[in-house]
């Protein structure tokens, strides 16, 4: 039995009532996802993932090599953004001038059996990096949880797993390639243009474009993830020891619940059996329950979250066993917006907590899970995670929800414990901020990125925003 | 991905849809994150029961959902590198319905 049915069953309390007055909700799954209504004929417009991001470039292209992308560049009209699988949340990628996909710059380029290492393209999709490090016997360390964003995407941005031991996919750069709006392939690496190498390994696109990656990876290996339902408090408590004892431990804190979805990943033993099925539609469920009960006046928030945790805590472990790149990522298929800031990880509990206490207190509407994850510390200029290991916590929305109430209530919780906002997801912190978290290395990077974009061609109005360009 | 060079082939040469290189690299790496992989829930290549609903509709409504989104769909089939030519042609591979003769560009 799959995890939604259960929970519907466990959650039939004759709740048949309409949709309330907490959420507003009373849109269809079935309705068009795009801010900008689309013809046969007219221009297509550029959208996210997400559906909360959107532009109409005059100019597209969809370079098939290098040596195409440096014409693309040398020629670029106006403002110039690339765009990998458009998965990012903020406003990275918008521009009405010019759009690049890296789409067809994908693929292995060489690799290192000696070192573990790989030469991708940029644009390749994360699901296809790992069949194709499988095939040379290497894996990445860690992956997202998801696998839909290119390469290039992801490590402009510092995308990251969970593991304390692990750093983001960023630290993981041996090498790169870079494509200047001047049309210079500069080769980039602890030795070759150091300077640029450091700053090049999370820039949110505003050096140029990378063309390809050189990773450290490892001997390709097996895991078994496990998720289980815990009281919150008994993780919160122990949170140090779970992470010591799992190569990958993270959690979900549920809005209103005292029980909490835990995930533990290890390498797989050899009689790892998968158990149970993972259910993409699983926040569909608590969304409807939710629904369903939080407009009772006085009680909702209190029946669902009372409701919730007995039907949870009935729950057996789900077990999921394989190859790391498919286990690591899961289906992604119901729509949402994304607030994650990263704390430093020794107040990531006492941020949780404040988080859930405001969710109860103000009744914020919100029922989809709070992702709670650790990333070890680097030292890369614009990282999330530069100078200190890190707890980052997601906070999300269903995406034809209004997100930015809650996220509002939610995020000066952020900023008290000196929390930095994931670049590709949603934030209103502007570059004075910004520089105060990034004091170290602020002015380093952005004197390379003036030397190589002298006149802010990869600027468009968010980085403007958050660079003070 | 072999298996799926050879499908493609097998799809190429049997029905209607005439992608070009550039065509079939978009569609492996965009279409078929999510139609040839079942725990999605999309529907999947291939299954022709999946499909015969969403082909009822026509290729014009089909290319605007591509285009907007809908349901697990992501706005464009996560191809920003897409125009509508493109798009159309990956309709038709992934559908397995017969190429139009409509105009290309008739709007709704």
């Amino acid at each position: 039995m799959k995890r939604r049915q259960f929970i519907q069953g466990s959650l039939a309390i004759g709740a048949t009532a309409t949709f309330g007055g907490i959420t507003g909700c009373g849109a269809k799954s079935t309705e068009p996802q795009t801010p900008i209504p689309f013809k046969a004929g007219r221009p297509i417009p550029w959208v996210n993932w997400a559906g909360n991001q959107s532009c109409m470039p005059k100019w597209r292209h969809a370079p098939a090599s290098e040596d195409e992308l440096v014409e693309v560049l040398k020629s670029a009209k106006g403002n110039v953004r690339a765009v990998g699988a458009g998965h990012s949340f903020s406003a990275v990628v918008p521009t009405d001038d010019t759009l690049i996909s890296t789409d067809l710059l994908s693929g292995l380029v060489s690799h290192n059996d000696h070192k573990l290492q790989a030469t991708l393209k940029a644009g390749t999709r994360l699901n296809a990096c790992g069949p194709i490090l499988e095939s040379i016997g290497q894996a990445f360390p860690n992956m997202p949880d998801m696998d839909y964003p290119s390469l290039g995407g992801a490590l402009a941005n510092s995308v990251h797993a969970t593991g304390v031991d692990f750093k983001s996919m960023s630290g993981y750069i041996e090498g790169l390639k870079l494509a200047t709006i001047n049309g210079d392939l500069l080769e980039c690496s602890k030795t070759k243009n150091p300077e640029i190498f450091q700053a090049a390994k999370t820039h949110i696109g505003s050096l140029g474009v990378v063309t390809e990656y050189t990773l450290q990876n490892q001997e390709s290996f097996d895991i078994t993830e496990v998720n289980s339902i815990e009281p919150l408090e008994y993780v919160f408590e122990n949170m140090d020891a779970l992470c010591k004892q799992n190569r990958h431990f993270e959690c979900y804190l549920i809005p209103y619940s005292s029980e909490c979805i835990t995930v533990s990943t290890n390498f797989a033993k050899p009689r790892d059996k998968n158990v149970g099925e993972d259910d993409p539609q699983a926040v569909n469920t608590l969304r409807s329950v939710f629904e369903k009960t939080s407009w009772l006046p006085f009680v909702g928030e209190d029946l669902y979250g009372f409701a919730l945790s007995k039907a949870l805590a009935a729950e057996a472990a789900t077990i999921r066993t394989g190859p790391s790149h498919k286990v690591f990522p899961h289906a992604r298929i119901v729509r949402f917006r994304e607030m994650e800031y990263t704390v430093p990880a020794e107040l990531g509990v006492a941020c949780g907590r404040e988080i859930m206490e405001t969710i109860k207190k103000k009744k914020l509407p919100l029922s989809f899970p709070i992702e709670f994850r650790y990333v070890k510390g680097d030292d890369i200029w614009l990282s999330m995670f530069e100078g200190q290991d890190g707890c980052s916590i997601s906070i999300h929305q269903y995406g034809d929800l209004d997100y930015k109430k809650i996220f509002a209530e939610i995020e000066p919780i952020f900023w008290k414990y000196s929390g930095r906002p994931h670049w590709g997801k949603i934030h209103t912190m502007k570059a004075p901020q910004l520089a105060n978290l990034y004091s170290r290395h602020w002015q380093d990077f952005h004197e390379v990125r003036k030397s190589l974009d002298s006149q802010g061609k990869f600027m468009n109005a968010h980085l403007k925003d958050i660079f003070g360009a | 991905m072999p298996w799926v060079a050879a499908l493609l082939l097998g799809m190429v040469s049997s029905a209607t849809a005439q992608p070009n290189q550039r065509q079939i690299q978009l569609f492996a790496n965009n279409c078929l994150q999510c139609h040839a992989a079942p725990h999605t829930g999309a529907p999947q290549l291939g299954n022709q029961e999946d499909w015969q609903d969403i082909i009822d509709q026509g290729e014009e409504t089909i290319l605007k959902h591509v285009v907007e989104g809908i349901r697990g769909m992501p706005p464009l089939g996560y191809c920003s590198a897409c125009d509508e030519q493109d798009l159309r042609q990956l309709i038709y591979l992934v559908t397995g319905m017969p190429e139009s003769t409509q105009p290309m560009g008739e709007s709704l």
